[in-house]
């Protein structure tokens, strides 16, 4: 089984720069594969990549698919979704 | 309308003058500059200084080395009027710190005014989805010309 999440992204940059390498660290510090990918598309690509994650292109106030299948599913979407939702200036107080 | 790397856009984004095939500077300082020597010989960057200063504000934050092989140093800065892109290759591979640990290899520069923030993003992601296969990799480390390099991401992006 896997879990999904939709969850829309806060910081102003987007997922770029220190957002997506923060991201990109919590998932490779978690168990559970991610994938992720626009919520207009049908393809989802490895989240554990930060060149994956720079093709996405996402924007700030955009909408992601973050899909995670692994033994801790819920606690991996939780910190990606901590890391997603703060403003830029505060990502590195995030607790992933 | 926001700038990306269309087919019809390379030649104008990534002129040929803009790329070479010489291995470049194993540290990364000196790639950066090398790479910013480029664009600044090519006449589109009105002030190196600047550009250099924003660029290694940009790598401070964290590292643009995005793995595969693959750094792309970037910045949004009011030294170049035009979106601008630049490519070299490194034989032995620059540390870019990236995540995989990998060298980078292939090192592309992307330099675009303060308000181009939608043409930033885009140029980006469009370079790292065309550089996730193998092919476009692996025909820009056999180009022999720029104008081989220049064509390798044109296919690359259609």
């Amino acid at each position: 089984m896997s879990t999904e999440r939709t969850v829309t992204i806060v910081p102003e940059a987007g997922l770029h720069a220190r957002p997506a390498a923060t991201f990109v660290e919590a998932v490779n510090d978690h168990e559970s594969d991610v994938q992720v990918g626009h919520t207009d598309e049908d393809d989802l690509i490895s989240a554990g990549s930060m060149i994956a994650v720079t093709s996405l292109g996402a924007e700030a106030g955009e909408e992601i698919r973050l899909l995670a299948d692994g033994p801790d599913e819920e606690a991996t979407l939780d910190a990606l979704e901590r890391v997603l939702t703060k403003p830029e200036d505060e990502i590195a107080n995030v607790d992933t | 309308m926001t700038e990306t790397l269309t087919q019809d856009r390379i030649e104008t984004l990534a002129a040929t003058d803009q790329i070479t095939l010489d291995s470049a500077p194993a540290d990364k300082r000196a790639c950066i500059e090398y790479l910013l020597d480029l664009l600044v010989d090519a006449g589109r960057v009105e002030n190196r200084e600047t550009a250099l200063e924003a660029l290694l504000a940009r790598e401070a934050e964290t590292t643009t080395g995005v793995g595969m092989g693959i750094g792309i140093p970037h910045a949004q800065t009011d030294a170049v009027s035009e979106p601008s892109v630049a490519f070299t290759r490194s034989e032995e591979g620059v540390d870019f710190g990236s995540m995989d640990g990998e060298p980078a290899r292939l090192i592309f520069m992307i330099l675009v005014p303060e308000s181009g923030a939608d043409d930033h993003l885009s140029i980006l992601s469009t370079l790292s989805r065309a550089l996730m296969h193998d092919e476009t990799r692996d025909g820009l480390y056999d180009a022999e010309t720029p104008e081989d390099a220049q064509a390798v991401l044109k296919e690359a992006v259609a």
